[in-house]
């Protein structure tokens, strides 16, 4: 958690899309900014870039306020999936609440899904968190590609390992607000555990996960 | 970090983190030029941020806009002025906001951005730190270990070299006692019949001085001739002297050829090894596998058969002790592999340059991949602990010394067949003394 303020009733809380290069990480933050009433979220702030890659991070910043006032903002962020920003990835993943790691569906990217899983896990034990205790979701990404592993397999592979897989299309949006609701309910859970957030704020996980992905209806509201 | 400062991706940054006064100020200033009474930059709370205004301006609000960051409201933009003014103040602070807006979105991506690059840097920097430190370390230990290669090799050959000789000392030593044992019993055997006939004859003396006191008693006692003649004769049967005389002879004759064995096994033995003779001194090849067969008695006598096929050799020069290394080890190697019945050639020849000496046997022979590993220390057929593998490496090392080569070959009719060829130079060799035709008995 990047920051708790009880005297000001605020509470920052940080989850990153982790996951191969090219694997479509910052794809998720643009639909979802895109999808997502304007109520409760930011803008999307993209950093400098190379050539369209990530090279430092994507921010979008989510708000919402529970019954007693307090004022949750929940920062989603990308990593750059290169290999070489590896320190780039350590430094966004600190204090991280949640992570969704966004695999690439296609067979010859498996290598490269394997390996970035291994460093999330390096990571996170390096900036001393524990993937096992760790609010953690998987997304299968372009599931749009005509070679996209088939999902059976998908779930036997992941499925004993209890993470929840989402199957997604990021480029169309598909899966895209169900992988971040996944998250969002996973780490209310945990957030409630110790912050008491349904007792102590009178926020339920199904508000939290609601106001989070409350999705826009056509054209009923402008950019500001 | 190493400079003590940590930066935490997506820390909350405060407006007056973002904007520097030389950034707010003239833009406010730029509104009160363009007509404004004042125009106030406010935080949430209602505190002034920022704010100008005309000397003794006074006018009613005009424009109150919300300034956000990272999507929420942060601060809000008050401008104040001549109500006949509002549309184009208004219009004024709006384009001020959005000047405002713009400046604090770049200055926090700017502000993210080198907070990012500086921690990466620094890990960077760190990680550099350590695998240069590791480097060095190891470049240290690699010049440690090419500066001193050379002495650790030479050391470990000087070490192995010990080692070798020191094996082939003991092998040497393995040999002679083994030859001892053999020789003591044949040593024990003449000595233990010898005995017995001196114990035999310790009491056939008695019987004699007892005959010779029955004598000499009864002529004191002037007894008629007749009397005495037949008491003696009793007297003699009494002692069994007749067959006690018939049996000395034999006792002495046997007790002195088993002394003369004795003799010729010790005398045998010190010429095989020499032990007087640590000088190089002329040798007849001939007499020493002689002199070999002859301290192998005990283990050849009636097990073995022995076919010699030897020519008369020049005499050549060296230390005695070396062929007899050479025919003990190479017999003893025949006997250890020919099996029930061996059969052993011992073959000499000399061809005006060469001596060529064959040792063959009856055996399984050597097979082609064996024969160049056989001489090699350590190499052994038999079970571990039956040899010790070093019997042949002695033979090699000998031959060796005589200036002289060894190899293996097919025996005609199966078994090994050991070739040792040592030249007979004009330095070392003496002129055959017979004729050099003439097969030796």
């Amino acid at each position: 958690m990047i920051e708790y303020n009880e005297k000001e009733r605020r509470m920052v809380l940080k989850l990153v899309y982790y996951g191969p290069a090219l694997s479509g990480k910052t794809t998720n933050l643009l639909q979802l900014h895109d999808k997502l009433t304007r109520q409760g979220r930011g803008e999307l702030m993209v950093l400098d870039t190379t050539g369209d890659r990530t090279i430092y991070f994507d921010l979008l910043p989510f708000f919402l306020t529970a019954p007693s006032g307090l004022k949750i903002k929940v920062k989603a962020y990308t990593v750059p999936g290169q290999v070489c920003h590896d320190a780039t990835r350590k430094a966004v993943l600190q204090r991280a609440d949640g992570v969704a790691f966004v695999a690439d569906s296609s067979p010859a990217e498996a290598e490269s899904n394997f390996v970035s899983f291994d460093n999330l896990e390096r990571n996170l034990s390096l900036v001393g968190l524990d993937l096992d205790q760790l609010p953690l979701v998987i997304q299968f990404n372009k599931r749009d590609l005509p070679d996209a592993l088939p999902e059976s397999e998908i779930r036997d592979t992941w499925g004993p390992t209890g993470i929840p897989v989402q199957m997604a299309s990021a480029l169309t949006g598909l899966g895209v607000t169900e992988t971040f609701g996944a998250l969002a309910q996973l780490v209310y859970r945990r957030i409630d555990a110790r912050y008491r957030l349904e007792e102590g704020h009178g926020l339920s996980g199904e508000e939290f996960v609601r106001q989070l992905t409350c999705v826009r209806d056509e054209g009923s509201e402008g950019e500001p | 970090m190493s400079d003590g400062l940590t930066y935490l991706v997506g820390e909350e940054k405060g407006v007056r983190e973002l904007l520097l006064d030389g950034e707010v100020l003239p833009l406010l200033k730029g509104v009160l030029a363009a007509g404004a009474g004042a125009a106030r930059l406010l935080d949430q709370e209602g505190e002034e941020l920022w704010g100008t205004a005309a000397p003794g301006a006074r006018g009613e609000l005009l424009v109150d806009l919300p300034l956000y960051l990272e999507g929420e409201p942060v601060a809000r933009l008050k401008v104040s002025g001549d109500p006949a003014d509002r549309d184009r103040l208004k219009a004024c602070a709006e384009l001020l906001r959005v000047a405002l807006d713009t400046v604090l979105r770049n200055n926090l991506k700017r502000v993210l951005t080198t907070e990012i690059h500086t921690s990466v840097v620094n890990s960077s920097h760190e990680a550099l730190l350590q695998i240069n430190a590791d480097l060095a370390l190891s470049e240290a230990r690699y010049r440690e270990l090419a500066e001193n290669l050379e002495t650790r090799v030479k050391e470990r050959s000087a070490e192995l070299k010990r080692a070798h000789t020191h094996i082939l000392q003991q092998e040497k030593m393995a040999a002679i006692g083994q030859l001892a044992a053999g020789v003591a019993h044949e040593i024990n055997n003449p000595l233990g019949f010898i005995t017995s006939n001196l114990h035999t004859l310790q009491k056939y003396v008695a019987r004699f001085c007892a005959m010779l006191q029955f004598y000499r008693d009864h002529l004191k006692l002037d007894l008629p001739m007749e009397t005495l003649s037949s008491q003696g004769e009793n007297k003699w049967r009494e002692l069994k002297l007749q067959q006690v005389m018939a049996d000395v002879g034999d006792l002495l004759s046997q007790s002195l050829s088993g002394a003369e064995r004795v003799t010729r096994i010790v005398a045998d033995l010190k010429g095989f090894s020499h032990v007087d003779q640590a000088e190089e001194m002329p040798v007849d090849l001939n007499e020493e596998l002689e002199r070999t067969l002859g301290v192998l008695a005990h283990a050849l006598s009636g097990r073995a058969e022995i076919v010699r096929e030897l020519q008369t050799l020049p005499t050549i020069t060296c230390k005695p002790q070396l062929p007899g290394q050479i025919f003990l080890n190479l017999v003893q190697n025949a006997l250890t592999h020919a099996g029930s019945a061996p059969r052993i050639t011992l073959g000499s020849f000399f061809d005006g340059e060469r001596i060529r000496l064959s040792i063959a046997d009856n055996g399984p022979g050597v097979p082609q991949g064996m024969r160049g590993q056989i001489f090699e220390p350590f190499f052994t057929t038999l079970p571990v602990g039956s040899g010790t593998g070093m019997g042949l490496a002695v033979v090699y090392e000998a031959v060796l010394k005589l200036g002289g080569t060894i190899a293996v070959a097919d025996a005609p009719g199966g078994g090994a067949d050991f070739i040792i060829t040592i030249p007979a130079t004009a330095g070392v060799c003496q002129l055959p003394r017979t004729g050099a035709d003439s097969p030796l008995s």
